[in-house]
């Protein structure tokens, strides 16, 4: 570099063009990924269900407003067939996008971010911290995480206490959320530690340190963005395993009836001994989606990984 | 893994060893460590008196039971060290408590009657993944770009995304309720006598079979997902572009030099996914009503039967830390690498 001394502004612009210019390269590359970008359109077409169900299938049908017969097979009133209750299915399925996703989410942000903070703390700072930090981590990558979040889920209702709302979602489901994100943050943690680990020891982290910045400073400044990209390829995958784990709680019993995800129609299909009668139609739309959107963020992560990892590119 | 620490002599090929096992055996003994205090953090957590909790929440019992059960597990003294000291003690023994379900019924007893089901559907299940897994994981990842790589890989990851239940489900409409070549649920037909010994397998083997397929097809998604990945990374290793120079066939390139070399990590990939397994076994043993300790869990679940969670929670870690262990250590066996 033989850039002389710049002003704030020369130097913002510059900062500005770069980031510009690896957005266009990070697309560019992105793009010609085909299996990443079916795996977006998926997505996008799930969370536009998600954010506004009530806009295509009108309010969640309750067993007083059902518009069906019982346990009625596909036809023209009703594409996807009645559960039942007579609830049309297509209406069940896109509202339970909504709550599936939300927890889905938020799940991951808990997760990621739990990972995120335990991993670069244990790698920047190491010594006894570090050896400490990754037992505990060690320890939560070898146990059946999901029995724990299994047990703990009616425990942590148990304590917290009836129904109730916080933004419109339902506490059980956000214990559901916690239980989650207690029990899965330990693989998001030793990834972020590894990359922590290798940022240590370069220049521009020594550099930081001569000038005085303290660790909080360096870690939110010159760790954190270094680590953005193996965060969001992560989170990705996060994202795919939180549903899938909450698919897997709620059909074992533990959603919400009010509020149903995927995972609880299935678990309403099951107690209406749905396979015994053969009713197919109540099991297909909640499970398919849940199928395409674990598939389809799988497949993002995928080619994020591919993409965004600096070990990656060249090879495959 | 961490590196071990280096600075000591380097010691003979025995001594490396028994300290590589050695040192594995104090990890495992460590979680399990780990396993019991998280379960008696979760029991304290949980309101009401926990004497009334490790008595199953019944209400007739007699004044001296509790009184009993007080002492037993320390709870009228201080929570640290006596309380967690008597609850160590108490796990160690083998007394979890008593399940609410089934009234006065020790945890242990009600855990003991479960597993054999399980054990037998997660058996054979894994036996068979394992194999069928392995191979078409080896073979797609050796040709990788051919039809079957493709097809192969294609299901696989369909099936990776698929929870076991809904493999369950699905096998369930179409097998049982459609075909009905197979009977719906539970592990035998109710009701039923028995001539023979084998007609009462017979019926326990058409019980069987779904919910054995539901585990097979599930598990295999994974381990040839492994597999492939793991061969292809040997693939780009010198001593297979050493064979090919020596101008060995491709079959035994794959059968002498590729194979024994991927099915280690393959093989130790399997054992620390044995954890998310474990998961996948309630929900498919819901499906089907099979007797094991994944529908114990759903009725506890649904009873909120908290000591008879806990147990689950505690065998179930346990076994996983435990073949994670005999996974270890047969790599350290095999593998002269890791005995550092």
């Amino acid at each position: 570099m033989t850039a002389p001394v710049l002003t704030s502004g020369e130097l913002r612009r510059q900062r500005l063009a770069l980031r510009a210019r690896g957005w266009r390269d990070f697309l560019h590359r992105f793009g010609r990924r085909r299996e990443g970008l079916v795996g977006v359109a998926i997505l996008v077409l799930y969370t536009i269900l998600a954010i506004a169900p009530a806009l295509f299938v009108g309010p969640l049908e309750t067993a007083v407003t059902a518009t069906g017969g019982r346990l009625q097979p596909p036809g023209t009133a009703h594409i996807l067939g009645t559960d039942e209750l007579g609830r049309d299915m297509l209406n069940l399925t896109v509202h339970g996008t909504r709550i599936s996703m939300i927890i889905g989410f938020l799940a991951t942000l808990v997760t990621v971010s739990v990972g995120v903070v335990l991993g670069i703390i244990s790698g920047f700072v190491g010594g006894r911290t570090d050896i400490l930090l990754m037992r505990i981590t060690d320890f939560f990558l070898v146990l059946p995480t999901f029995v724990l979040a299994l047990v703990l889920t009616p425990i942590i209702r148990d304590v917290l206490g009836g129904g109730g709302e916080i933004l419109g979602i339902r506490i059980s489901l956000l214990v559901i959320v916690v239980a989650i994100g207690i029990t899965s943050w330990a693989s998001t943690a030793r990834i972020i530690r590894s990359q922590t680990l290798s940022l240590r020891e370069r220049a521009f982290v020594d550099r930081a340190r001569v000038i005085g910045g303290g660790p909080l400073h360096t870690m939110w400044h010159h760790i954190l963005p270094n680590v953005i990209n193996l965060i969001v390829a992560n989170a990705v995958l996060v994202f795919a395993g939180a549903v899938l784990t909450e698919t897997a709680l709620s059909y074992l019993g533990l959603g919400d009836p009010f509020q149903p995800s995927w995972g609880q129609i299935l678990n309403a299909a099951d107690q209406a001994g749905a396979p015994g009668l053969g009713a197919w139609w109540y099991l297909v739309p909640a499970g398919a989606s849940i199928v395409l959107v674990v598939l389809a963020f799988t497949l993002v992560g995928g080619a994020l990984d591919d993409v965004l990892s600096p070990r990656r590119t060249g090879r495959r | 893994m961490e590196p071990a620490p280096r600075g000591s002599p380097p010691a003979h090929g025995a001594t490396v060893r028994s300290r590589y096992f050695l040192r594995q055996v104090a990890q495992a003994i460590l979680t399990v460590a780990f396993i019991v205090l998280v379960n008696f953090v979760l029991f304290r957590m949980m309101p009401g008196s926990p004497e009334r909790i490790l008595l199953g929440r019944n209400p007739n019992v007699s004044a001296e039971a509790l009184q009993q059960t007080k002492e037993r597990w320390g709870l009228d003294k201080p929570l640290i060290p006596d309380q967690f000291v008597s609850y160590v003690v108490a796990t160690v023994q083998g007394d979890l408590g008593f399940s609410f379900v089934y009234r006065g019924k020790p945890v242990t007893q009600v855990l003991a009657e479960r597993v054999g089901p399980t054990l037998l559907l997660f058996g054979l299940g894994e036996l068979i993944a394992i194999f069928v897994g392995l191979a078409i994981g080896a073979y797609s990842g050796w040709r990788r770009g051919g039809p079957v790589d493709y097809v192969g890989n294609g299901i696989s990851l369909i099936l990776y995304s698929m929870p076991y239940f809904l493999i369950g489900m699905g096998l369930l409409v179409i097998f049982a309720t459609a075909l009905g070549w197979f009977p719906t649920y539970g592990m035998v037909t109710p009701g039923a006598t028995y001539d023979s010994v084998g007609e009462h397998a017979a019926d326990i083997l058409a019980h069987l079979a779904l919910p054995l397929a539901t585990v097979a097809i599930g598990l295999i998604g994974q381990y040839s997902i492994l597999m492939r990945a793991s061969v292809i990374e040997t693939m780009n290793d010198d001593y297979i572009t050493t064979a090919r120079a020596k101008g060995l066939t491709g079959g035994r390139i794959l059968r002498h030099h590729a194979l024994p070399n991927a099915m280690l990590p393959a093989v130790t990939l399997i054992a620390v996914n044995l954890g998310y397994v474990v998961a996948g076994a309630i929900t498919a043993e819901k499906v089907f009503n099979w007797p094991g300790l994944g529908t114990l869990t759903v009725e506890a679940l649904e009873a909120r039967d908290f000591p008879v969670l806990q147990g689950v929670f505690l065998l179930l870690s346990i076994s996983v830390v435990a073949a994670n262990l005999v996974a270890d250590l047969i790599y350290g066996v095999l593998d002269p690498r890791v005995r550092t």
